[in-house]
């Protein structure tokens, strides 16, 4: 018994483990520890102990994880053998993943989903996702890039069906579950042929044998990227692979949706820049146009299709395929200015839509009206809280100046112009205009003095929902507070503030995103 | 000195804010108060900058402030910078001075009206606009104040907003300011061409080297700058606006088209003086418009029966005085005029406001009579203000009008025919002033007179609109129930008591050959002048003695006309029917411009509506877009059917183009 041990401990000093830097690790390992204790004190009986403690818990594993991440802003190293790298795109971009998964535990905090599923799972899940998008753009080849986004998937598949009552919730956890596993399929396809091709899976060998061996115009890498170019154009639901977006959006939780939307957003267009300006460098001539086309196709059919929309989350949906076609500009001109305009953007619109999202959970509640427009009607008298980050929100979203939505469409239009690409610059504008049809219509609504007579407030969630397969651990399960929740005003007034303070002082975030294209020194 | 240069400019505008801010708690007279107290202070900022302005050697009279650069790259230096100079100065001081004046018998004057606070606020505003026009430094301010002044102007011309023809009147005002603000810029377009320079004192200096070669372009600026001057001035043919904004209430038309704002053409033409000497042909056109019009308002001041309408012409002509006078070179004359005609036009208008009031709000000659013994001190003003205007010895436009005529006379050739016209204006002056007069004064004593002897105020049972007879909305944008008079409101009074004693004393700054104050003072500013004044005493002499002969003249004539004959007229006008017929209808002006611009411009517009717009633009491009926009829209709406398998499909297609493509690049 004694020398099996003695002889494990030998063999495994002979192993040489990679050498690992716990520091530079320190944020992904903050997420993953916060997963576990979540998950056990979601086991706790009080009621108290669910309830608070274990969002408590998953905010103060936010928290310090995004202390530790700026800990580290400026650090630029290679952790576990070369496999994650933490430099200023990663840091930049964890900052994103953070805000977003502390938004969405403040809005999560009273909201449905997570009594229906219980809180340690949905919280744990939640981290779970956020340490997938870590590990996904802190990574440094195609292995751990396909282990980062299964990781930053598969939890999302469970989030959006967790109001498991609901059929529609149920519907879009399992139509994101199919559409999503043929996405993640096609990647590692793709993968799998750039693999065989390169005979490497690092992105930096990558790069070099594109260089040495000339696979610009090889049949067998250019499937490759074929095939990951549709991939990740599923993550970034860049058109025409967004069909599962409007679906999934609308009927996920819709504080569930708010997440997917700004970090699962943020993660697409972080491996997007890292894997294409980095290790796909080389076959640029050739995929810039591909991704200049599906850029162009992906603009008009996200605002063509939020037009005419009444359900406020469906808009936003296709509002967000639309954002990922202008982002998608941003990673076309590979240019260092593209790369700041990009991760500029991503920022700006985290709080752009938390600003949203957190007033349409507030009215969802409120009203019981759901997500539809008519839960936003006249708000602009009574509710002058919600209704002007609302306002502010859809303002910025359509680029108008004076925020933050302006700033960061200026700077991905004048990278478009930089970079040989104006036209794409114009169809941007073309866009925007489109847009206005759609984030006017909000803003006349809560402008509108019509009055809409209100539903009785507690409607909220206390519509009969059916009973539970297995019955609830403590009895029914009851809705949440129809009163006016302070952590969605707080989330909505915070992001809308931010929305002009950005678009007014727009250097502060100018210099955080900077670092962010010290990653790519390969880019002009 | 500049501080309190800034705090001139500032003051009206903060005045202006604060009114418009803080409209619903000032109660009764505040704003009034409130609105005077900021333009005094204004006034005495103007005054201790005046002061420390003349501590100065003569050389270093023309300062400049720049507060900041708005806008300074390759080829274009555009400042917020103002230009303190003797002649900015002067501008300054008449502008607060007046506008203290005037905003102190508005406080009475306007009590009852419902938009008592709005009007403060419009009129400080105003004041301010006027200001950045005098103090501008560059072309590019200059403009922005050219165009605020006909902002503001167009604002308080229809002030009481429910006449439908005060409303017209505005919109007119404003229509005919904007093509003189565009001629203005356009003016400016060909000057910056060749200087290069925004800022006024950099062009002129070098304005003799950057127009070497190129004068038809210097000509054609000069010109257009003149059309801006016309149509701020009242000049023909931009002049139709003014008679029409009489529809203003009377302290504005005291205030903006009397003593200011219409004076900014005379001032223009002063301040671009180094400009119009080296484009003679620009100044002659500029004197000769101002002669014509001197003679055209002139006549139609004597048969104009609305008293305000008869004032307002006469404005006209007075401008033309002054046009002319700083077209032909003579400056300091023409600003001289400026100021005193300021002072005693604006106590005509107020005296004609305290009349109206009398009449409750009739403003028609034919229904006044005999108010000299109900409103004696009202009286007493008009005809101090009717002599300063007729230019009888001593008053204050005696000396003025004669010494623009004197230069005139001087520069010698064609200008002697401005300068008898110069002298008939003068003598028609003086018939056109007397009349109004006695028959507002004189003669048998109208009800509202004898009703006002008897102690009580008229008052109308039905507010009419003077004009056109609509009734009046008793609601909002009204002139208010009640009608104020100078002799019953101490602020009125003290207005017109001040500015009386300055028509009188006024023209004592020049007396010739005895003072020269303004000569003086304003000889930095004009000392690059080319234009030398040789001092004929022979010329002198007759112009004084003509000038007041023709002026007494005028007086004797009105006199023997309305008073001692009353029928005379009626004898007269039988004669020359015709010529009645021309001057009545004001020689046809808006008629000919009604054929020649409005007219046609109505006719394109609607054809172009009916055809361009109609068809191309609202159909084929916005129908065309919108048409794609939503069926693309519901193309992509149609292809969400829910359904999973089409998803995949949709997902399989695309990837397969995409894959197609990168395999043929490969």
């Amino acid at each position: 018994m004694s020398s099996a041990f003695l002889s494990l401990a030998a063999s495994t000093g002979k192993i040489k483990g990679p050498h690992i830097d716990w520091a530079g690790l320190s944020p992904l390992v903050a997420i993953l520890g916060g997963v576990v204790v979540v998950l056990m004190a979601g086991l706790l009986r009080p009621r108290f102990a669910r309830e608070q403690l274990v969002p408590g818990l998953a905010l103060v594993s936010l928290l310090a994880s995004l202390g530790l991440t700026i800990w580290q802003l400026d650090e630029d190293k290679s952790l576990v053998a070369n496999s994650l790298r933490l430099d200023g795109l990663s840091t930049t971009l964890t900052v994103i993943f953070l805000a977003a998964g502390i938004a969405t535990t403040l809005l999560s905090w009273r909201a449905l989903a997570p009594r229906e599923s219980a809180h340690g799972e949905y919280f744990a899940l939640m981290l779970t996702s956020i340490a997938g998008m870590i590990v996904l753009v802190w990574a440094q080849d195609t292995i751990t890039l396909f282990l980062g986004l299964e990781l930053l998937s598969i939890p999302l598949y469970v989030l959006c069906a967790t109001e498991m009552r609901r059929a529609s919730s149920l519907e879009s956890g399992l139509k994101y579950l199919v559409v999503g596993s043929v996405g993640s399929a096609t990647l590692l396809y793709g993968l799998a042929l750039i693999y065989g091709a390169t005979g490497s899976t690092g992105y930096a060998e990558t790069a070099q044998a594109f260089a040495a061996k000339g696979l610009s115009s090889d049949t067998l890498a250019l499937g490759g990227i074929a095939l990951v170019v549709v991939g990740m154009c599923f993550k970034a639901s860049v058109a025409p692979f967004h069909q599962w977006t409007p679906d999934v959006y609308q009927g996920a939780p819709t504080p569930v949706t708010a997440f997917m939307a700004v970090a699962t957003k943020a993660a697409a267009f972080g491996v997007f820049l890292r894997f294409f300006d980095v290790a796909l460098i080389d076959a640029q001539s050739t995929w810039g146009p591909a991704l200049a086309a599906l850029a162009t196709i992906t603009i008009i059919v996200g605002n063509v299709g939020a037009l005419g929309q009444s359900s406020l989350k469906r808009m936003l949906a296709y509002s967000s395929v639309a954002q990922a076609g202008y982002m998608l500009a941003g990673v076309v001109v590979s240019t260092q200015l593209g790369v700041r305009a990009t991760v500029f953007y991503l920022a700006a619109y985290l709080v752009m839509n938390l600003a949203a999202f957190g007033v349409i959970i507030a009215r969802e509640r409120e009203t019981g009206r759901g997500d539809d427009i008519s839960a936003v009607t006249g708000i602009g008298a009574s509710r002058p809280l919600l209704a002007w980050p609302l306002t502010i929100s859809m303002l910025a979203l359509a680029g108008v100046p004076a925020t933050a939505g302006f700033i960061g469409k200026f700077q991905l239009i004048r990278a478009t112009v930089d970079g040989d690409y104006a036209w794409l610059g114009i169809v941007i504008v073309v866009g925007s205009m489109i847009s206005l049809g759609y984030y006017l219509k909000v803003i006349a609504a809560i402008w509108s003095t019509d009055a809409v007579d209100e539903a009785p407030a507690t409607a909220g969630g206390s519509v009969a929902l059916p009973a539970l397969a297995g019955g609830a651990p403590d009895g029914p399960v009851t809705a949440p507070p129809a009163k006016p929740a302070w952590e969605l005003t707080l989330v909505s007034v915070v992001f809308g503030a931010a929305i002009v303070v950005i678009g007014v002082l727009p250097q502060p975030l100018f210099d955080f995103v900077e670092r962010a294209s010290s990653a790519f020194a390969n880019l002009v | 000195m500049q501080t309190t240069a800034w705090l001139v400019l500032g003051l009206p505008l903060l005045g202006s804010i604060l009114i418009g801010l803080l409209h619903k708690v000032l109660k009764g007279k505040a704003a009034g108060y409130l609105g005077t107290l900021v333009l005094l202070a204004s006034f005495v900022c103007a005054v201790l900058t005046l002061l420390s302005l003349q501590d100065r050697s003569a050389e270093e009279r023309q300062v400049v402030f720049v507060a900041w650069d708005y806008a300074k790259s390759v080829g274009l230096d555009a400042q917020v910078s103002i230009l303190i100079d003797p002649l900015s100065l002067l501008m300054m001081c008449v502008v607060t001075g007046v506008s203290t004046l005037i905003h102190l018998y508005s406080i009475a004057y306007m009590v009852s009206d419902r938009g008592y606070n709005r009007f403060f606020a419009y009129l400080n505003f105003f004041v301010f606009s006027m200001l950045l026009l005098v103090m501008a430094a560059n072309f590019l301010l200059l403009i922005v104040g050219w165009a605020f002044v006909g902002a503001a102007s167009y604002l308080l011309i229809s002030f009481w907003f429910r006449r439908t023809t005060a409303t017209s009147a505005g919109i007119k005002a404003f229509v005919i300011n904007v093509v003189g603000d565009v001629g203005l810029t356009l003016g400016t377009f060909f000057i910056i061409k060749h200087s290069g320079s925004l800022d006024f004192l950099t062009t002129f200096k070098g304005a003799a080297k950057s127009f070497d070669g190129s004068n038809a372009d210097l000509t054609a600026g000069c010109i257009l700058l003149l059309v801006g001057a016309f149509a701020k001035s009242a000049q023909i043919p931009f002049h139709t606006w003014l008679p029409d904004a009489m529809e203003g209430p009377t302290p504005v038309s005291s205030l903006i088209h009397a003593a200011t704002m219409v004076t900014a053409g005379v001032y223009l033409i002063a301040r671009m003086h180094p400009l119009f000497e080296l484009a003679p042909s620009a100044g002659d056109v500029g004197a000769i418009v101002g002669a014509v019009t001197l003679l055209v308002a002139g006549t139609i001041g004597l048969v104009v029966t609305d008293l305000k309408r008869v004032i307002a012409y006469s404005t006209m002509s007075q401008i033309g005085y002054m046009i002319m006078g700083v077209s032909s070179g003579a400056y300091v004359a023409g600003l001289f005029h400026l100021m005193t005609h300021a002072f005693f036009k604006a106590l005509l208008f107020m005296a004609a406001g305290s009349v109206i009031g009398a009449m409750a709000g009739n403003q028609d000659l034919n229904r006044m009579g005999g108010f000299r013994k109900a409103m004696p001190f009202t009286f007493g003003c008009f005809v101090i203000g009717g002599l300063a205007l007729s230019g009888i010895p001593p008053f204050s436009g005696f000396f003025s009008k004669d010494e623009i005529l004197l230069v005139i006379g001087e520069r010698g050739g064609w200008h002697w025919a401005l300068y008898v016209a110069g002298y008939v204006g003068a003598f028609l002056t003086a018939v056109y002033t007397w009349r109004m007069i006695f028959r507002a004064f004189f003669g048998a004593a109208v009800p509202e007179a004898v009703e006002l002897e008897g102690g009580h105020l008229h008052h109308a049972e039905v507010h009419t609109n003077p004009n056109g007879g609509e009734v009046e909305d008793t609601d909002v944008g009204f002139p208010g129930p009640e009608h104020h008079i100078a002799e019953r409101a101490g602020e009125m009074k003290g207005a017109m008591s001040v500015l009386a004693l300055l028509a009188v004393v006024g023209g004592f700054l020049q007396i010739p050959k005895v003072t020269s104050v303004l000569d003086d003072f304003l000889e930095p500013t004009f000392a690059d002048s080319t234009i030398q004044h040789s001092s004929n005493d022979g010329l002198l002499v007759v112009g004084l003695v003509l000038g007041a002969v023709l002026g007494l003249a005028g007086i004797a004539l009105a006199y023997r006309v309305w008073v001692q004959k009353p029928g005379t007229s009626a004898v007269v006008l039988e004669r020359f029917k015709p010529l009645h017929t021309l001057f009545v209808n004001k020689w046809f002006f808006d008629e000919g411009i009604d054929l020649v611009f409005v007219r046609p411009g109505a006719w394109l517009g609607r054809a172009s509506r009916n055809s361009f717009e109609r068809l191309f633009v609202n159909g084929t491009l916005i129908g065309g877009s919108t048409g794609i926009v939503r069926a693309s829209s519901s193309a992509v709406r149609a292809i969400q059917t829910g359904l999973l398998r089409s998803y995949t499909a949709l997902l399989l297609l695309g990837l397969t183009v995409v894959g197609v493509y990168f395999l043929v690049s490969a």
